[in-house]
């Protein structure tokens, strides 16, 4: 009898993982004879525009061709990909959400070599391309690339007679702050504010000074810390821990005119567009470069791209690199530049064509915000990024709420890098 | 049913009951069929995982690639990880807070509510209350509630003379209390519950005769209140034990483990290095001790209580 009841346990615990292990890749539907169906992972697609803009200009360009999307949730997807990948999945186009998850993929062999297609067309203006870059093969291209820039409330700005210029240093920024900053406790009006994440401080001044994030050495990070820390004892910005107790919204800070100034990614823009389209916000916005360092030549800032890469078990390899080529192209930058969405190709034409977009400022720095000299990746690509960003959060918290000073955190960092992740 | 599952199983003794096998065999049958669709559920959902995830603690394993054996490595690992040394110290300083805060709490709580009141009712159902409110909702609430700059707490403190009121959630020393603080709110409602049902067990004769004999309110707690209360003293100890070393929820989302790593605790660290970076094999040896920290201090404390009970 128990020897019975193990074997049936056995069969049962068997039966589980095979039916949990096999619940992927549905044939690709063919219906009404010819016609190719190409799969590309997604995340959020009713929240994210840019994707059903290409697909539907993808299915326009290729007639008979039919685009079925994979739906993943923001927060789940490394995750899912990850699994997917790993049990063998067929979906044709993986979309690499970020480039740490692309090295991995690569790393692996999950994903096919499409240096041929990148080689044939003109990259040139292709921005974000190389970090895609892994001992000269390539294999995922670029569609979007977002990079910061600081986002301003017209209405505040003119009404305290800030007016910006072409190249504003640091200690201009924090003085403009200074001058925005205005009123008293709920209505309190602050000069900029500067979301929670590490990057806002850590990432630009990476991409300012030269500083590698990867290095184990922070003491690059120094005069920007001083620079958010300055800003933060005078009142001229939400302080990190009320904005950490109360999960303070960018957006909310500056639809609602609580911050005059915000530096952002260009992902915001769309966001911003599809509020005011609502009626959700009345905020007359305009854009300017990031603030940079004295005697800088030029405008630097960081940022992140995405990309699409073709599966290694891909049901129509052929399919897949023809959607990536395409997404990358002129035709693929414009369909998504009709939805707010910033592509990788960066032309003129595309540009002036972005600022035609309904409820763009129209403005020449604007324009200008929007071609940085210097675009440097958000983090550097590694095996080790993970846990370097966690380090380098973890000690960014303790000098925000005023635990550790600027020199005792970024020690801190040092140490931990060297002893927890290089050595 | 109990005899059915004491009941040895028939090819464990030959010879003797031989005859009656057939009936033996039959209500083993009926006795596993009971407890079958129970022990499914259990062994696909909790023993086999378990199981894996501590064979998992000597591995080293990403989810992608096949896992390697690597022995005590892990734990080795674990030993030089200042992570786990930060994470194990606030565990310990959490337990340290909630265990006795919430007992005495949801203690004074049921003995109020334990007398005849006009409308006991309602408030022990208002007591009860914040165990059954959504956890989102209370990190949130708390988190406005002990805001360092704009939040009543401080708003109260600065108007009673308090020049410079702490930062709460702000503050590496303030934050770790002000968890405590609210899941002892939220806590204490539930032990109340237990502790309600244990006091109504004590009979009415032993007061009476207590207050002949002239002892008064607190005598009267201390030599009948608490003795005849211990089981369920006990039983509110052992839980409130394993819930504070398991915390995860609130402080995932009250502060996830911030500022700095000033409440990272366990379960967290489990959470993040399995999940977030896919090293399963030295999150389930982490996982691992924290069970075994569990077990001993559980088997302490019934061990405590067992002498206890003898003498």
């Amino acid at each position: 009898m128990r020897r019975q009841f193990v074997k049936c346990a056995a069969a049962a615990a068997a039966l589980a993982l095979a039916v949990t292990a096999c619940g992927s890749s549905e044939p690709a539907a063919g219906g009404d004879g010819g016609n190719v169906t190409l799969s590309v992972t997604v995340w959020n697609l009713a929240k994210t525009p840019e994707f059903k803009a290409l697909f539907d200009a993808f299915e326009a360009a290729n007639p008979g061709v039919k685009v079925q999307p994979v739906d993943i949730l923001a927060d789940d997807y490394s995750d899912k990909i990850t699994t997917m990948l790993a049990g063998g999945d067929k979906t044709d186009v993986i979309t690499m959400k970020n480039v740490i998850d692309y090295s991995r993929y690569s790393s692996r062999g999950q994903l096919t070599d499409i240096t041929d297609i990148v080689k044939k067309n003109d990259t040139s203006k292709l921005a974000g391309l190389d970090s895609f870059n892994v001992n000269n093969t390539y294999f995922a291209m670029p569609y979007r690339q977002d990079f910061w820039l600081l986002y301003y409330n017209k209405g505040l700005t003119d009404k305290a007679g800030v007016k910006f210029s072409d190249g504003v240093t640091w200690d201009e920024y924090a003085k403009y702050a200074q001058q925005l900053t205005q009123g008293d406790g709920t209505k309190k009006v602050y000069g900029t504010y500067h979301h929670t994440w590490r990057s806002v401080t850590q990432a630009i001044s990476a991409a300012q000074t030269g500083g590698d994030q990867l290095s184990g050495d922070y003491t690059f990070f120094t005069d920007q810390y001083n620079v958010a820390l300055g800003l933060q004892k005078a009142g001229n910005t939400l302080d990190f821990g009320t904005a950490t107790a109360q999960q303070a919204d960018y957006r909310t800070m500056f639809e609602t005119g609580a911050t005059a100034m915000m530096p952002m990614g260009t992902w915001y823009i769309s966001g911003i567009l599809e509020a005011k389209e609502k009626g959700e916000s009345q905020v007359d916005w305009a854009l300017a470069p990031m603030p940079q360092r004295p005697g800088s030549t030029g405008v630097t800032t960081f940022g992140s791209p995405t990309a699409f890469a073709v599966n290694k078990n891909a049901d129509d390899a052929d399919m897949a690199k023809k959607f990536v080529e395409f997404a990358a192209s002129k035709a693929g930058a414009e369909a998504i530049t009709k939805v707010g969405v910033v592509p990788a190709l960066q032309t003129p034409e595309i540009t002036e064509a972005y600022f035609k977009l309904k409820g763009m400022p129209a403005d020449e720095l604007s324009k200008k915000a929007f071609t940085p000299d210097k675009v440097v990746l958000e983090m550097p690509v590694s095996e080790k990024a993970s846990d370097i960003d966690t380090i380098l959060n973890e000690e960014h918290q303790l000098i925000m709420v005023g635990d550790k000073s600027p020199a005792e955190g970024i020690k801190s960092m040092n140490d931990r890098v060297k002893s927890d992740v290089l050595s | 049913m109990a005899h059915v599952m004491t009941q040895q199983a028939p090819t464990a003794d030959p010879s003797p009951s031989a005859p009656r096998r057939p009936r033996v065999w039959r209500d083993t049958l009926i006795g596993w069929s009971f407890i079958l669709p129970n022990f499914i559920g259990f062994a696909l959902f909790t023993l086999i995982p378990m199981s894996a995830a501590f064979a998992l603690a000597f591995m080293e394993w990403d989810s992608y690639s096949t896992p390697e054996w690597v022995g005590l490595e892990n734990f080795q690992k674990m030993v030089g990880d200042e992570n786990f040394r930060v994470a194990l110290f606030n565990t310990l300083y959490y337990a340290a807070g909630h265990i006795p805060l919430t007992l005495v709490a949801a203690l004074c709580l049921a003995l109020v509510l334990n007398r005849k009141l006009r409308g006991v009712g309602f408030f022990r159902t208002a007591a009860f209350f914040p165990y059954i409110t959504s956890l989102v909702a209370v990190a949130v609430v708390f988190n406005m509630l002990f805001n360092p700059t704009a939040g009543p707490v401080n708003q109260l403190l600065t108007a009673l003379g308090v020049a410079d009121p702490p930062r709460w959630v702000a503050s590496t020393d303030w934050v770790m209390p002000t968890v405590i603080v609210t899941s002892v709110w939220r806590d204490m409602g539930y032990y109340m519950v237990l502790f309600l049902a244990g006091l109504q067990t004590i009979p009415r004769e032993y007061y009476e005769a207590a207050k002949v004999d002239g002892a008064n309110a607190w005598q009267r707690f201390w030599s009948i209140t608490l003795p005849c209360l211990r089981p369920t003293t006990f039983f509110v100890l052992v839980l409130l034990t394993i819930q504070s070393f398991k915390i995860l929820d609130l402080i995932q989302v009250m502060t996830d483990g911030g500022p700095g790593r000033s409440t990272l605790v366990l379960s967290l660290l489990i959470y993040r290095e399995g999940i977030r970076e896919g090293q399963f094999g030295y999150s389930s040896a982490i996982a691992l001790v924290l069970f075994v920290i569990v077990l001993a201090v559980t088997v302490a404390q019934f061990r405590i209580n067992e002498r206890r009970s003898a003498t």
